[in-house]
């Protein structure tokens, strides 16, 4: 392997580390590193550790809050989740139906910084991961339980229809033998739909699209609502949150991790659970356990004013045969939960673990190649663009195991896609996992409630309602934000949630306010209020650093007060 | 049924800027019983926030604020005991056998009102930075003027120190001022246009006045920073706006603030399906102010952005004047009216877009040109024997609109603008 990998990638030598490979040398291009790494990935080992560095580059620190104090200094809960993705946050809840002490960690101001919530919130049907794969297996179990789990926790979910389109009649006559074998192995309901068929359930589609395969049980939902709401019904069920709180180091004894050093004290859970994303493959390593990499594929996305979404219902992307072997489908164009449109996310290497930058190219990309899917959408529907960062293995594999060096820690590492879809299974089994690993008799949470208490939501509301929910609280009949139609009394019940939201950008992940066509221009004044009101003291759109107002003696707005 | 029966009234103002204001005191100055709704705390509009000078010129034949012109209608409406209602949203409107019902929300609760007619006042909106495609980092920092405004005249905030303001529409130059004498540094005005969009008085009190730096043909390409804005990269363009190789800058600054255009805030027309005019950008609508909607009337900002309130509130007392006629008078849309013509390569835009001959209201036209222009003449033909209106013109540029007004009747039978040496 050693004389394989060398003579494309000169100057890279591999050795055995456990029962992983390692990569080490200097490459000058970011993408031969990634392509080394997945040969490597290719040649049997249990994993690829990917430390090959890129020439004249100097990867930048994880970032880290600013904040230190002693807050959680000697806590011994029993189980310490790193991460509050949407990963983490399902443990947490999944864990409080036990009778354990739960803490929840995570380096951001808020839970569902990272990828939970910058992806295009599609509950796959699960056709699109090979068969055999972690990846397909947690997929197809976790889409199996949206539909209770979105009742549990009032987060709005559809199965909106998944259409895989093709333009080339023998591309349809292949992918109906492949797919029609994944639907098999896994279990997915799905059809063939011809191109008369498709026009009847999508009106606006492209004439050059032949045909299609549906997939009925797919679906769509807000990531970070999810994120959120699942975070918000741990910490119902006891479970804690604390965040701007980053590891910066563990203790390990022999097999187990003995103390996790943090910016706020030093902790000594029983049991730790590596949820970190993008960062699982560092947190593994502090715990002595590195064996594998995460490579981060950025994505970027658009997302088009609500007066497109009328004219797509469902999910859809269109393939060719490279798609169907790739490592993400190359996105597509979706109805969002809140009724616009998300067009993308393309898919491309980079080194950078939280770099959110939107690039030009890369939107106008995404544009370019799925707005023709639909006629009648246009860039002018353009109303904002994102990016997110996948932690994605070399294996292109979930990690979803106990570790089999440090007895107390378990991993539910390189997540990406469909990470989202997956992650009410990934939970349950990391649950199992973690009681395993804990050992003794656990007692169940006689008191666990699955439903999470939300606040009422009044653009969904019978006018006959919003009147009754008026009635007991005036404040929900001022309207803050006028895109969205969001009241005083949802915004100041999400800063007064489990989970607070205490900045601007907190605000509106989890009711919107901002999300709508003036992209915050009316309603980020009127937040701010709010959040002050509710004792925020400084103002920021997304925690520490991010101070929305400026002052001359540093504190904000005091020479203007 | 929320709130028993609906409380009846002639006409619906939704919206209490200038233009929902002097629409409501001209309806019931017309003989109607007019309802003011406003979703703000209170009335004034935009105007709230604008503390600088130049308004009036026109109303008032004087130099105002427009806080004191906001003022001046304000007790104006006030004097007059129309009915008001305050923080309260529309987020229904039923067409109902002749009449219109409307729902608005509010912490009274939710309340429905029958109206004849409604008078759409809602104003305009920001171009936001995404539909400008700024591209880079998304950190604190990057504000529309206008959400900058308020942060310093209505809550006393200073949203920055140093900053680089893209587009040179008029609140934009209004901002650099402001910003300047709040002790703010504004680095400059970048304009990716080669004509500055905003008014030549604003270029010349709120830049030159300041030595702050206007340049044309130039724009924001690139954000940075993590969680506050750190910098931002400025380049020139070329004609088709893509930037010119080599001429890239970047520059220190914690905000990027954008005045990069007004467009008509069109969620209720929308609401009403009425017809929207590429070119304005808000709904179509006769010379007497009404949509395609019969009883639906339209004026101010939400019709075509303005450039003086003063113009705002003539289109309220036209739509005003008008929905009272309509109410002892219903009438219907005239299919028969006669669309406007004019050559998209000479005008950006011209309004009202119909002109009903059977309808008495006389007709003001208004228009910008398309580009900068000078010596040009400009003919209204209203299919009389001669034209209705024709005027040389010593200059013409888009950021400044034009209006005329039209006395004499005319068949109607032609409805054209043209532009000509």
């Amino acid at each position: 392997m050693q004389a394989k990998l060398e003579k494309k990638f000169p100057g890279v030598v591999c050795s055995a580390f456990g029962d992983s490979v390692r990569l080490e040398g200097e490459l000058t291009d970011w993408d031969e590193i990634v392509r080394c790494g997945k040969r490597a990935a290719k040649a049997g080992f249990r994993a690829v550790i990917n430390d090959i560095t890129l020439k004249g580059f100097v990867p930048p620190p994880m970032r880290t809050p600013a904040l230190q104090d002693n807050a959680l200094a000697e806590q011994t809960p029993d189980v310490l989740i790193i991460g509050g993705g949407v990963i983490g946050c399902a443990i947490a809840r999944e864990l409080r139906r036990w009778a354990l002490d739960v803490l929840l960690i995570d380096k951001e101001d808020d839970v569902a910084m990272h990828a939970s919530s910058r992806n295009d919130g599609m509950i796959h049907p699960g056709i699109a991961s090979h068969v055999g794969t972690l990846r397909g297996l947690y997929n197809v179990r976790g889409n199996a339980m949206y539909t209770q789990l979105c009742q549990e926790l009032h987060v709005p979910f559809e199965r909106w229809s998944n259409l895989i389109l093709y333009s080339d009649p023998i591309f349809g006559v292949g992918a109906r033998f492949y797919l029609g074998y994944r639907q098999k192995a896994f279990g997915i309901p799905g059809w063939h739909v011809s191109r008369r068929r498709l026009q009847e359930l999508e009106p606006n589609i492209a004439q050059g699209i032949r045909g299609g395969f549906e997939y009925p049980t797919s679906g769509m939902l807000s990531p970070y609502k999810l994120t959120v709401a699942l975070a918000d019904c741990a910490v119902e069920n006891g479970a804690r949150v604390s965040l701007n709180t980053v590891v910066t180091a563990m203790d390990v004894k022999g097999t187990a991790i003995t103390a996790v050093h943090t910016n706020r004290g030093t902790l000594r859970p029983r049991v730790v659970i590596n949820a970190a994303g993008c960062f699982s493959d560092t947190v593994a390593g502090m715990a002595g356990d590195r064996f594998f990499s995460i490579h981060p594929r950025k994505g970027e996305c658009c997302i088009l004013d609500k007066e497109a979404g009328p004219l797509s219902q469902r999910s859809m992307g269109l393939v060719g045969l490279a798609a169907m072997s790739a490592t993400s489908k190359g996105g597509g164009i979706m109805r969002t939960i809140d009724g616009n449109v998300l067009v993308g996310p393309d898919a491309y290497e980079q080194p950078l673990r939280e770099d959110f930058s939107t690039h030009k190219e890369h939107i106008d990309a995404v544009l370019d190649k799925h707005l023709k899917l639909i006629r009648g959408f246009h860039r002018g529907q353009v109303i904002t663009y994102f990016a997110g960062v996948r932690a994605a293995t070399y294996e292109e594999e979930f990690i979803v195991e106990g570790s089999a060096r440090v007895q107390n820690l378990v991993h539910a590492a390189g997540i990406q896609s469909p990470g989202l879809a997956s992650a009410p299974a990934i939970a349950e089994e990391i649950a199992k996992i973690t009681l395993g690993r804990l050992g003794g008799q656990i007692l169940p949470n006689e008191r666990f409630n699955p439903v999470r208490t939300a606040a009422p939501v009044l653009a969904k509301l019978s006018l006959e309602e919003k009147q009754k929910v008026i009635a007991d609280n005036p404040e929900y009949g001022v309207v803050v934000c006028r895109c969205e139609g969001i009241s005083r009394g949802e915004i100041r019940a999400a800063v007064q949630a489990p989970v607070p939201a205490t900045s601007i950008d907190a605000v509106k992940r989890r009711v919107r306010p901002g999300m709508g066509r003036c992209q915050g221009g009316f309603c980020s004044p009127l937040v701010a209020e709010i959040l002050a009101e509710e004792g925020v003291e400084t103002i920021t759109k997304k925690g520490a650093g991010s101070e929305l107002f400026v002052g001359t003696d540093g504190k904000e707005g005091a020479d203007h007060a | 049924m929320p709130n028993s029966a609906a409380e009846k009234y002639d006409v619906l103002v939704l919206g209490a800027g200038p233009g929902g204001l002097a629409a409501a005191v001209s309806a019931h100055e017309n003989g109607a019983r007019v309802l003011l709704v406003e979703r703000e705390r209170k009335l004034g509009g935009i105007l709230k926030q604008c503390v600088h000078d130049g308004f009036g010129l026109m109303r008032f034949k004087e130099r105002l604020t427009g806080t004191e012109y906001a003022q001046r209608e304000i007790d104006r409406f006030h004097a007059l005991n129309i009915d008001v209602v305050t923080e309260s949203f529309v987020v229904d409107i039923q067409p109902t056998d002749g009449t219109y019902l409307v729902t608005t929300q509010s912490a009274a609760g939710m309340c429905r009102y029958e109206c004849k007619a409604i008078i759409l006042a809602c104003g305009c909106r920001e171009r936001t930075s995404r539909q400008v495609f700024i591209h880079g980092d998304r950190p604190a920092g990057i504000f529309s003027a206008g959400t900058a405004q308020y942060f310093v005249n209505i809550q006393g905030k200073m949203p920055t120190k140093k900053c680089v303001i893209l587009g040179s529409g008029d609140i934009g130059l209004i901002m650099a001022r402001r910003l300047t004498l709040e002790g703010a540094e504004v680095v400059g005005v970048y304009e990716i246009k080669d004509a500055p969009a905003g008014l030549s008085r604003n270029i010349s009190q709120c830049l030159n006045d300041f030595d702050i730096p206007l340049h044309l043909s130039t724009t924001v390409t690139e954000v940075f920073g993590q969680e506050r804005v750190e910098a931002v990269a400025v380049e020139q363009v070329d004609k088709n706006f893509q930037p010119i190789p080599g001429t890239r800058q970047v520059i220190d600054c914690d905000a990027l603030i954008l005045s990069v255009g007004l467009l008509p805030e069109i969620e209720l027309p929308n609401m009403l399906a009425l017809p929207i005019d590429p070119a304005t950008k808000g709904p179509v609508v006769d010379q007497t102010m009404m949509t395609k909607a019969a009883g639906v009337f339209a004026c101010g900002n939400v019709l075509h952005v303005n450039d003086l309130a003063d113009w705002v509130s003539v289109s309220g007392e036209a739509a005003g004047r008008s929905a009272a006629a309509y109410c002892t008078a219903p009438r219907t849309w005239n299919d028969n009216a006669t669309a406007l013509q004019y050559e998209r390569g000479d005008f950006l835009y011209a309004l009202p877009q119909y002109f009903d001959p059977t309808a008495s209201e006389p007709l003001t036209l208004y228009f910008r040109s398309r580009e900068d222009v000078a010596g040009k003449r400009v003919t209204l033909d209203l299919g009389g024997e001669k034209a209705a209106f024709s005027k040389k013109y010593r200059r013409l540029i888009p950021s400044e609109m034009e209006a005329v007004t039209v006395k004499e009747a005319a068949s109607g039978t032609v409805y054209q603008l043209t532009m000509h040496n």
